[in-house]
């Protein structure tokens, strides 16, 4: 039996694949603590998740006009930054009530792998999303140099200073919820375990009226994930425009948490707050999204092909990464209207080369292993901390 | 957010050859995007890569390879992004661009 704090960020699909992991472990024996936010943590986790609470930056809403670059300072200078400050003594707290032999730190929250260096306390990284990996901003070093300078300010309060590592990666393990089938080449460090994704067994949302499609139709999925309510109005009005001038051979389920389609429920489209995802895209034809990662993990684990509209963040890479494996089309989220978003629907619903595509990398994500994979991978680690391999101190 | 060509800028006109390049500049534009368009949206001398066209550092990268591909080795890009501070990114301007380009490719 060995014991593994896992440190998180609030935001669940960062969560959700270590709520994997972690029920895997548990499964196995071991025992698991979470180090994070508390509330967003017991709807995910569950009852009987052991929860030592971190405090998290209040005032998290990001201008939601913030693209590309502008929204990478955003993230890195008023969010992760500030999270790592903030999540700290909870994490050390954490530490010393529960007294883990490996910190499973996400890649986003930095406290994790700062707190684990300067306690020396083994430590793998969580890579929920490969973004990370990608040679994104490899044309523009002064950002990268950027990243690198928060980094060290960081480490300077929250870390062991004379470590020379870059955090977001551990020396000795990083577990990364994709394969190369979906990133492609990429520039993951040699300690990288692609493990492909972790999907929880989380309770499916409320009753959903099965009864209202149509076997005879396409099933298409659309949903912008969980954090992008408040950007979201104009796209998803399009969307349900371009499925209803397709409804003789289209349907629509739409996530739609804000209610902007005020609850539509005909023939055509399908509004709801939440949709049982997973069970849906048993019989999705195309997933429409906003290619945050594990929404595109997902709907590749079940062979199904997407029409991407990255908002920002990983999206855009995520979302090169579809397109190359050829198992999905890019729109522009900022200016697809229901033309373009319908072109590109009939393109993967017509061109069997998508699907065909999302069945290749779903073979890979199965042959990954998924949670039992990572489980095992951070087995090994611990075996080996105890023969005193890894390069921590 | 649209870009409207606004003849009374403050930028100055662009001459014979920045008009030159601006036009090589949009077609690489549209080159590398085609599967996500630029729809009506005009591409001026004020236009900014990041806010006004909603390009991502993935697609500024494309781009960087595209008009490696047209100017071949006359003009440096990687030269000229890598010199890029992140504040200057986000303000990129087409208008900057065309200047680098038209300052070399002569």
């Amino acid at each position: 039996m060995r014991r593994f704090l896992f440190v998180v960020p609030p935001l669940v699909g960062h969560i959700n694949p270590a709520v994997a992991v972690a029920a895997e472990l548990t499964g196995r024996g071991h025992r698991v603590a979470w180090a994070g936010l508390p509330g967003l943590l017991e709807e995910l986790a569950g009852p009987g998740a052991g929860i030592h609470p971190c405090e998290t930056p209040r005032d998290l809403h990001r201008p939601p006009e913030l693209r590309g670059v502008a929204a990478l300072r955003f993230l890195w200078q008023d969010f992760l930054g500030p999270l790592a400050l903030a999540m700290a003594p909870g994490v050390e707290r954490a530490v010393d009530a529960f007294h883990p032999d490996v910190i499973v730190a996400d890649q986003q929250a930095l406290a994790g792998a700062l707190t684990a260096e300067r306690l020396g306390i083994p430590c793998a990284t969580s890579a929920t999303t490969s973004a990370e990996f990608s040679a994104a901003l490899a044309g523009m070093p002064k950002v990268e140099e950027w990243i690198h300078g928060l980094l060290a300010g960081l480490r300077g309060t929250l870390g062991d200073p004379s470590r020379t590592h870059d955090p977001r990666f551990s020396p000795d393990l990083v577990l990364a919820f994709t394969t190369t089938a979906l990133t492609g080449e990429c520039t993951a460090p040699a300690q990288t375990r692609f493990v492909g994704p972790a999907l929880d067994r989380r309770p499916e949302p409320a009753p959903f009226p099965w009864e209202r499609l149509d076997p005879g139709r396409h099933t298409v999925l659309v949903s912008l994930g969980t954090a992008n309510t408040d950007i979201g109005d104009r796209f998803l009005t399009e969307c349900a425009a371009a499925v209803r001038e397709r409804a003789r051979h289209v349907q629509a389920v739409i996530a739609d948490p804000g209610g902007v389609l005020d609850g539509t429920a005909d023939d055509a489209v399908l509004a709801v707050k939440r949709m049982p995802q997973l069970a849906l895209l048993r019989r999705a034809s195309a997933v429409v999204c906003h290619a945050g990662h594990n929404t595109v993990a997902e709907s590749l684990l079940r062979g199904v092909p997407l029409v991407v509209a990255p908002i920002r963040d990983d999206q855009p890479v995520i979302a090169a990464q579809v397109t190359t494996a050829g198992a999905g089309i890019r729109i522009r989220f900022g200016r697809s209207d229901r033309h373009a978003i319908g072109a590109a629907l009939d393109g993967v619903l017509t061109d069997p080369r998508y699907r065909e595509a999302a069945r290749r990398v779903r073979e890979s994500f199965r042959a990954a292993g998924g949670a039992a994979a990572a489980a095992t991978h951070l087995e090994e680690f611990t075996a080996s901390i105890r023969q005193g391999e890894p390069g921590t101190p | 957010m649209t870009t409207t060509p606004a003849p009374d800028a403050v930028t100055p006109l662009p001459g014979a050859d920045e008009c030159a390049v601006l036009a090589e500049l949009t077609e690489a534009l549209h080159s590398v995007l085609p599967e996500i368009g630029l729809e009506d949206t005009a591409v001026t001398m004020d236009t900014r890569f990041v806010e006004d066209l909603d390009l991502e550092s993935i697609d500024l990268i494309t781009l960087t390879g595209e008009l490696g591909r047209r100017y071949g080795d006359r003009v440096d890009f990687p030269a000229f992004f890598a010199s890029l501070e992140l504040a200057e990114i986000i303000e990129l301007s087409v208008g900057q661009l065309v200047r680098y380009i038209a300052g070399r490719a002569g």
